[in-house]
C-alpha cells in the first residue's frame, strides 16, 4: 500500500529525569492536564494532519502504553490500510533486537517502512505538548527542496543546553547542529521532529556506523557533514518537551493559567483526543471547593483545591488543602492534610494529617512520603 | 454465549415536553455525561447479552448517533450485535408501550435471534443490574412471564419470557385483545406469572420532573454506589473535552460536574454537563444543566432543567419551583425576566362572549398572565351582546378608517381594564352589529376585516405586544397581513379545533390589499392554513394531539403544512380554573374534599340516582357523561358498547348533552330497553353538570379524537374516575391505573373499538365491586391530579419567551 508520508513515534527510553513517575510507565503514557496522557498530543496531531500510518517504536514498559492506545480508535487511527503498529523488540533466529537508540530502532524496523513505500518519513517523539499540522511541515520540506527537515523552535538561553541547537541561514538551511551543547550557539532548538525523504534516510542508515544509534547525536550531524539539504521548519506556537518533573509541573501550570490553553475544549480547530476511561463525572461534596483548578472525571472532592490540577479518580477528604500541586491519577488524600508545591505520583495514598510544603518543587511517591513530609497533630 | 436477548422499548414518548422535541427519551442526557440508554446498554454488556434491539418511535437520529456501531458496549459484533428497528408503518400513532403489532413489523428479527429467552425493557430506566438474575428467577419459578418491579412496587415495564411465547403473541397481534406485555401480564388467563422485586435504586423516567429527580438522586452517595459499580461500570459514548476548569471566583459545593465544564461562578446542588460555562457572578442552584449550556454573567438559575446548548443571558433570573420546573428547549436563548406584553386575538373570550371552550381558555389565560406579571391584552370584535352588557365600562380609545375591498369603513377601538388585564373591542357597524357571532356567509370577510383592524390599531394599545397570540382560524390571516405590511411582530397560532379551518374565496386577499399571496388550490383561501404557514410558531392544546396531527387521519388536508412546521410546533395542555372544586360547588348535595370524599360521594350518588329516576343504591356502578353528542365524542363505539355492558344489571348510565339526532335516537332506544338504569338529559340545561361530576363513579370519554378535553379534568377533580380513549389531551391527563403499584388515575384503551371500551368498563366495574381499596386509591389519585390553568399560562409564557 503506497502512502506519501508515514509517521513513526520514538518512545524510546525510560526518561529517568522524570524520576519515579516513569517507574512503571513509558514517558508518553504519563498523565498531563488531569485527563490527558502525553501521547494524546502527538497522536491527535497525526490524525489531524491526515496521516493514517503510525509506527510506535517502544521498548521500556510498553504495556501500559499499548493498552492505552489499543487499536488507536480514540484517535480515528484504526483504519484498515494503515493504522497503529507497535514496534517492540523481538528475537530473530540469530539475535534479540534490543533498541540501542532512536536511529537504531528505525533501522531495525525498516521492513515496516518498506511495507508502505512512502516518499517521506515523519519522525516524532511521544512526550511533547503541542499542536502541529505536519502537512504544513511537509509543504515546507517540498518547497525548500529539502532532504531532511527539522522542526525547530526558539527556547530560552538557560534551557538551550537541554536541546539540540540549530544554526541556520536566511533560507532556513541548517548549517550546524549540536546536541545538548554546553555553550549553545544560539537558541533555536530542534524539537526532535524530522521529515526525511525516504532515499536519504535509507542512505544515512546504511552508511551509519554500528555506533551511530541516535538521530540527534549521530544521524543529523552526519547528514550536515555529507552536505545533505537539511532545512529548518520554524514552528510558532506552544511547545513543551516534558522531560523533567519541573517541565511537567510547569506545563500543567501553563494549562491552569490559560483558559484557552491549546484550545483543548474546541472541537473545531485540530481537536486533541484522548481515550475515555469511562469514569463518572467528578463530585464536589459539601466540604469541597475548587478555585483556579482543573479536575478530571471520577474524582471525589471534599477538601479545598486551589491552583492545582487533579487527575482522574482522585479522592480528597475533608479538611485537606491542596495548593499549587499537580496530582496524578488515582491518588487518595486523607483528612486534614496540607500539600503545597508538590507533584503527587500516580496511586499514592496520603494518610490523614500529612503535611508537605517544600521550598522547591518535590515529587511525592510511595517511597519518599515521609522523607519530604510528615504527619503532624 | 448467553441465552437471553434484549428488546429495548423506546416507543414511549413520556411527558418531557420540550426535551423530547428533537430526540426520543432514551437519548436524553442524564447525570452530566450519560444518556438514559447508556444504562440499559451497559447492563446488557455487563450481563453478557450480545443481541440487543431497540424499537424507537419517531425521531431516533440522536439515539442512533449516540449508539453508533455499539462499540462502547461491545455490541459491534460479527454475530448478533445491536439493531435499531424503526417503525415501518407511519400510520401507527404513539403508544406508551411497545405493542405486538410493532414487533410484528420486525418479526424477522425475532425469528433470527438464536436465544431462547427475551427481556423486554424500556430505554428510560436508570439502574445497574445483571439481567441474568431475572432470567434465573424466571426459570427457578418455572414462570411463563416474569415482571420486574421496583423496590416500591412501581412497574418498570420490564418482562422476561420465552421467545416462543412472545412469538405466539406477535403472530396473533390482530386477533387477541392484548396490545402489549403489560396487558398480557394483567389480563391473560392460564399463564404462570411471577414478579421479581428489584431492591436497589431504580428510576423509571417518564417526565422532565422525574428526569430532574433522578439526576438529583446522584448527589446521594448511596445512589451513586448502586448505579456506578466498579465491577459493572456504566459506559457512554466517548467524547472530547478537557478536564473541568475552575476559575478564581468559583464556588461549588454538592454538585456533579462533567469534563469540559468551565466554572467561574457559583454552583450548588446541581448536575453540570460537559462543556457548560458558568460565568463570573452567575449562580446555579438545584438545577440540571445539560451539555454546552452557557450561563452568562450574573444570571441566576434555580430549579431548572436546561437542555443542551441553552444560553442564559446576562442578568437573567430564571426560577422554577420544585413542582413546576423551568425547562428550556435545546439551543433556547433565555433572556432576562423583564416584563413582556402579550396580545391575544380571538373571536371570543370569557366572560364577554362565549360559545365554546375557546372563550374559557382565552379568558382564563388573560387573567393568569396578569397575575404572573405580564402585560395581558385581549382583542375581539365588539358584538352587540357585549355592547349591551358592558356599555358603561367601555372606553373609546381610538377611531380609524379601514380600507377593505377598496371601500372605507369606520371602526372604533374600545377598551376595558379589569385587574390589570386590558380587553379591546373592535367596533364595526357593517361587520359585527349582527344578531349572532358566527354563521354568516361573509364570515370570511368579517374576520379578515377584524384581522386587518387589529393590526391597524396596534399603535393605540396600552403597550405594543412582544407576541401576538392568535386563536383558531378566525385570526389566521394576521401573519400574512403583517408580512404584507412588513411589520415584524412575532406571532403564535394555536389550533383549538382543526375541523374548522375557514375556507373562503381567495378574493379576500385582494380585498385586504395583499398581492403576492400563495394560492392553495381552487381559488380558495384557507385561514387556518395561512396562519399555520406564516406564524412564527404554532401550537395546539396537548402534546399527544400535537403528535397525532402529524397523521392525515387527524389533520386531514393540513397534514403537509403541519409536518413542514414540525420544528416550530408545540403542545400546551389546557388547564382548569382554580374554582372548579367539589368543595366550592354550591349545587351539589354534599360538598367534599379528599378528607370526606368517601362519605360524601355516596350521598351525591344517591342524590343523582334519585333525581335521574335511576335505581338507587351504592352497589350500582354509575357511568356518567357530559358531552356534545357528536361523532367525534365516540358515539359510534359507545352505543354498541352500552348494549353490551348494560346487560350487567349493576351498571347505570347517565348522560347530559345534545347534538346529532341519530345518536340521540339510538340513546333513546337504549333507554327504552333499560329504563331504570339509563338517564338521558338531552339538552344543555336538562340538569346540572355538577350532579354528574359529583355523583357518578366513572366518567366516560371514548372520543375518536380529543384535542385537549376538559371533562376528564373536571371528573378527576371530583374523584370521578375517567374511562377514556388514549388520544389527544385524554392521553396526556389520564394514566392507566396499575394494580401492582397503585398508581394511575383512570382507565384508557387504545383502539377505537367497542370491544376495547367494553373491556375497560368491565375492568373498572370489577375493581369498583371487588377491590374497594383499589377504587379508593383511584379516587385519591384522581383528586390529587393537578391540571391548572396557571400551569398552562406559565407554559405559554415560556413559549412566548422562546419566540
Amino acid at each position: 500500500m503506497k502512502k506519501t508520508m508515514i509517521s513513526m513515534i520514538l518512545v524510546g527510553g525510560r526518561g529517568t529525569r522524570l524520576g519515579d513517575i516513569t517507574n512503571a510507565t513509558a514517558k508518553p503514557a504519563v498523565s498531563f492536564g488531569a485527563k490527558y496522557r502525553l501521547i494524546d498530543f502527538t497522536l491527535s496531531n497525526i490524525t489531524n494532519s491526515n496521516l493514517d500510518v503510525c509506527g510506535i517504536v517502544t521498548q521500556y514498559e510498553p504495556f501500559d502504553l499499548m493498552y492505552y492506545i489499543g487499536s488507536g480508535a480514540s484517535w480515528d487511527l484504526d483504519v484498515l490500510d494503515g493504522g497503529i503498529r507497535f514496534l517492540t523488540p523481538y528475537s530473530r533466529k540469530d539475535d534479540v533486537l534490543w533498541q540501542k537508540g532512536t536511529a537504531h530502532a528505525i533501522k531495525q524496523y525498516y521492513g515496516f517502512i518498506k511495507d508502505y513505500q512512502p516518499s517521506y518519513i515523519l519522525i516524532l517523539s511521544g512526550d511533547h505538548i503541542y499542536k502541529m499540522d505536519y502537512q504544513k511541515m511537509l509543504d515546507h520540506h517540498l518547497r525548500h527542496n529539502a532532504e531532511i527537515t527539522i522542526a525547530s523552535t526558539p527556547v530560552s538561553e538557560q534551557e538551550a543546553n537541554r536541546f539540540g541547537i540549530l544554526e541556520v541561514n536566511e533560507q532556513n538551511k541548517v548549517l550546524a547542529f549540536t546536541e545538548k551543547p554546553e555553550h549553545p550557539n544560539g537558541n533555536l532548538a530542534s524539537m526532535g521532529i524530522y521529515i526525511f525523504s525516504v532515499n536519504v534516510l535509507e542512505e544515512l542508515l546504511q552508511k551509519a556506523d554500528p555506533e551511530d544509534i541516535d538521530f540527534g547525536k549521530n544521524i543529523i550531524p552526519k547528514s550536515i557533514q555529507l552536505n545533505k539539504a537539511v532545512s529548518s521548519y520554524k514552528f510558532e506556537g506552544y511547545w513543551r518537551d516534558v522531560g523533567t518533573i519541573e517541565s511537567l509541573y510547569l506545563a500543567n501550570m501553563d494549562l491552569l493559567d490559560d483558559p484557552d490553553f491549546l484550545g483543548l475544549n474546541s472541537s473545531k480547530d485540530m481537536p486533541v483526543y484522548s481515550k475515555s476511561l469511562n469514569l463518572n463525572p467528578h463530585v464536589i461534596l459539601s466540604g469541597g471547593s475548587a478555585k483556579r483548578s482543573i479536575i478530571a472525571d471520577g474524582c471525589l472532592i471534599n477538601g479545598e483545591v486551589i491552583h492545582s490540577t487533579i487527575a482522574y479518580e482522585t479522592v480528597i477528604e475533608p479538611g485537606t488543602k491542596v495548593i499549587d500541586c499537580v496530582v496524578l491519577p488515582n491518588v487518595s488524600i486523607g483528612r486534614d492534610c496540607f500539600l503545597r508545591n508538590v507533584v503527587i505520583n500516580k496511586g499514592v495514598i496520603i494518610p490523614d494529617n500529612y503535611r508537605c510544603d517544600p521550598l522547591a518543587l518535590t515529587l511525592i511517591t510511595d517511597t519518599n512520603l515521609f522523607e519530604v513530609g510528615e504527619i503532624y497533630e | 454465549m448467553n441465552n437471553l436477548f434484549m428488546v429495548i422499548d423506546a416507543t414511549s414518548k413520556g411527558n418531557f415536553a420540550k426535551l423530547t422535541r428533537h430526540r426520543v427519551p432514551g437519548a436524553l442526557p442524564f447525570g452530566a455525561k450519560y444518556r438514559l440508554i447508556d444504562f440499559s446498554l451497559s447492563n446488557c454488556k455487563n450481563s453478557h447479552i450480545t443481541n440487543v434491539s431497540i424499537f424507537p418511535y419517531g425521531n431516533y437520529r440522536s439515539l442512533a448517533d449516540h449508539i453508533g456501531s455499539g462499540d462502547r458496549w461491545d455490541l459491534n459484533r460479527r454475530h448478533d450485535g445491536i439493531f435499531i428497528l424503526p417503525p415501518k408503518s407511519l400510520n401507527l400513532t404513539v403508544e406508551d408501550t411497545i405493542s405486538f403489532q410493532r414487533m410484528y413489523e420486525h418479526i424477522e428479527y425475532f425469528l433470527r435471534s438464536s436465544q431462547d429467552y427475551v427481556i423486554v425493557s424500556p430505554a428510560n430506566l436508570v439502574w445497574n443490574v445483571d439481567y441474568n438474575v431475572f432470567l434465573h428467577y424466571h426459570l427457578m419459578n418455572k414462570a411463563d412471564i416474569t415482571e420486574v418491579l421496583s423496590f416500591d412496587k412501581k412497574r418498570l415495564k420490564t418482562y422476561i419470557l420465552s421467545k416462543s411465547l412472545l412469538l405466539e403473541y406477535i403472530y396473533s397481534y390482530d386477533q387477541i385483545q392484548f396490545r402489549n406485555l403489560s396487558d398480557v401480564f394483567d389480563y391473560a388467563p392460564n399463564l404462570r406469572k411471577e414478579t421479581y422485586v428489584f431492591e436497589s435504586s431504580v428510576y423509571f423516567i417518564n417526565s422532565s420532573k422525574e428526569l430532574y429527580e433522578a439526576n438529583m438522586q446522584m448527589l446521594f452517595k448511596s445512589v451513586r454506589k448502586e448505579w456506578f459499580k466498579k465491577d459493572r461500570p456504566i459506559f457512554s459514548k466517548e467524547t472530547m473535552s478537557a478536564a473541568t476548569r475552575y476559575g478564581d471566583d468559583a464556588k461549588v459545593s454538592t454538585s456533579i460536574i462533567a469534563s469540559g465544564a468551565h466554572i467561574d461562578g457559583e454552583v450548588q446542588n446541581s448536575i453540570i454537563g460537559r462543556k457548560v460555562y458558568v460565568a463570573k457572578g452567575a449562580k446555579v442552584y438545584n438545577s440540571v444543566i445539560m451539555n454546552q449550556c452557557q450561563i452568562k454573567e450574573n444570571a441566576v438559575i434555580e430549579h431548572c432543567v436546561l437542555d443542551k446548548e441553552t444560553i442564559v443571558l446576562e442578568d437573567a433570573i430564571v426560577k422554577g419551583d420544585p413542582d413546576k420546573l423551568f425547562v428550556s428547549e435545546k439551543k433556547q436563548v433565555v433572556v432576562s425576566n423583564e416584563s413582556m406584553a402579550i396580545l391575544q386575538v380571538s373571536s371570543e373570550c370569557f366572560p364577554f362572549i362565549k360559545t365554546g371552550g375557546l372563550a374559557d381558555v382565552v379568558g382564563g389565560l388573560a387573567v393568569k398572565y396578569s397575575q404572573l406579571g405580564i402585560k395581558s391584552q385581549v382583542i375581539l370584535p365588539l358584538y352587540p351582546q357585549i355592547k349591551n352588557k358592558y356599555e358603561l365600562f367601555l372606553e373609546l380609545r381610538a377611531t380609524d378608517k379601514i380600507v377593505y375591498d377598496l371601500k372605507e369603513y369606520r371602526i372604533g377601538l374600545y377598551a376595558l381594564n379589569n385587574q390589570n388585564t386590558t380587553y379591546y373591542f373592535v367596533e364595526s357597524y357593517e361587520f359585527f352589529e349582527r344578531e349572532n357571532i358566527y354563521g354568516y356567509e361573509d364570515d370570511g370577510d368579517r374576520f379578515a376585516f377584524f384581522s386587518l383592524a387589529v393590526i391597524q390599531t396596534l399603535e393605540a394599545l396600552d403597550q405594543l405586544p412582544d407576541v401576538i397570540h392568535m386563536h383558531d382560524w378566525h385570526t389566521g390571516l394576521i401573519p400574512c397581513i403583517l408580512k404584507n405590511k412588513q411589520m415584524g411582530y412575532k406571532t403564535l397560532m394555536t389550533i383549538h379545533n382543526i375541523e374548522y379551518q375557514g375556507i373562503y374565496s381567495s378574493e379576500i386577499y385582494e380585498r385586504l390589499g395583499i398581492e403576492n399571496y400563495k394560492m392553495t388550490g381552487h381559488n380558495k383561501v384557507n385561514f387556518m392554513e395561512a396562519g399555520l404557514t406564516n406564524a412564527t410558531k404554532i401550537s395546539t392544546v396537548s402534546e399527544t394531539y400535537r403528535d397525532e396531527l402529524k397523521y392525515e387521519y387527524y389533520s386531514k388536508n393540513l397534514v403537509d403544512i403541519i409536518n413542514r412546521r414540525d420544528r416550530d410546533f408545540y403542545g400546551v395542555l389546557n388547564g382548569l380554573e382554580d374554582d372548579v372544586d367539589p368543595n366550592l360547588d354550591l349545587e351539589i348535595k354534599n360538598r367534599y374534599t379528599l378528607v370526606n370524599v368517601f362519605e360524601a360521594k355516596p350521598v351525591n350518588k344517591e342524590d343523582l340516582q334519585k333525581q335521574m329516576g335511576l335505581e338507587v343504591g351504592n352497589e350500582y356502578f354509575v357511568l356518567g357523561m357530559v358531552t356534545r353528542i357528536v361523532e367525534q365524542k365516540g358515539f359510534d363505539i359507545l352505543i354498541p358498547a352500552l348494549y353490551d355492558i348494560l346487560e350487567n344489571s349493576l351498571i347505570e348510565f347517565v348522560i347530559l348533552g345534545t347534538g346529532e339526532e341519530r345518536y340521540m335516537n339510538a340513546l333513546q332506544e337504549i333507554k327504552n330497553r333499560f329504563p331504570k338504569r339509563v338517564s338521558l338529559n338531552l339538552s344543555y340545561n336538562a340538569t346540572k353538570p355538577s350532579y354528574i361530576y359529583a355523583g357518578a363513579d366513572a366518567f366516560l370519554m371514548p372520543s375518536r379524537y380529543e384535542p385537549c378535553g376538559i371533562g376528564q379534568m373536571i371528573a378527576l377533580k371530583y374523584g370521578t374516575i375517567p374511562i377514556v380513549r388514549q388520544t389527544g389531551g385524554l392521553n396526556d391527563t389520564i394514566d392507566a391505573y396499575d394494580l401492582s403499584s397503585k398508581r394511575g388515575n383512570g382507565f384508557k384503551f387504545f383502539n377505537y373499538d367497542a370491544r376495547d371500551l367494553i373491556f375497560q368498563i368491565n375492568n373498572a366495574f370489577q375493581i369498583y365491586t371487588h377491590m374497594k381499596n383499589d377504587w379508593q386509591q383511584l379516587i385519591i389519585n384522581a383528586m390529587n391530579s393537578h391540571f391548572s390553568l396557571t400551569d398552562s399560562a406559565k407554559e405559554y409564557i415560556e413559549l412566548y419567551r422562546l419566540i
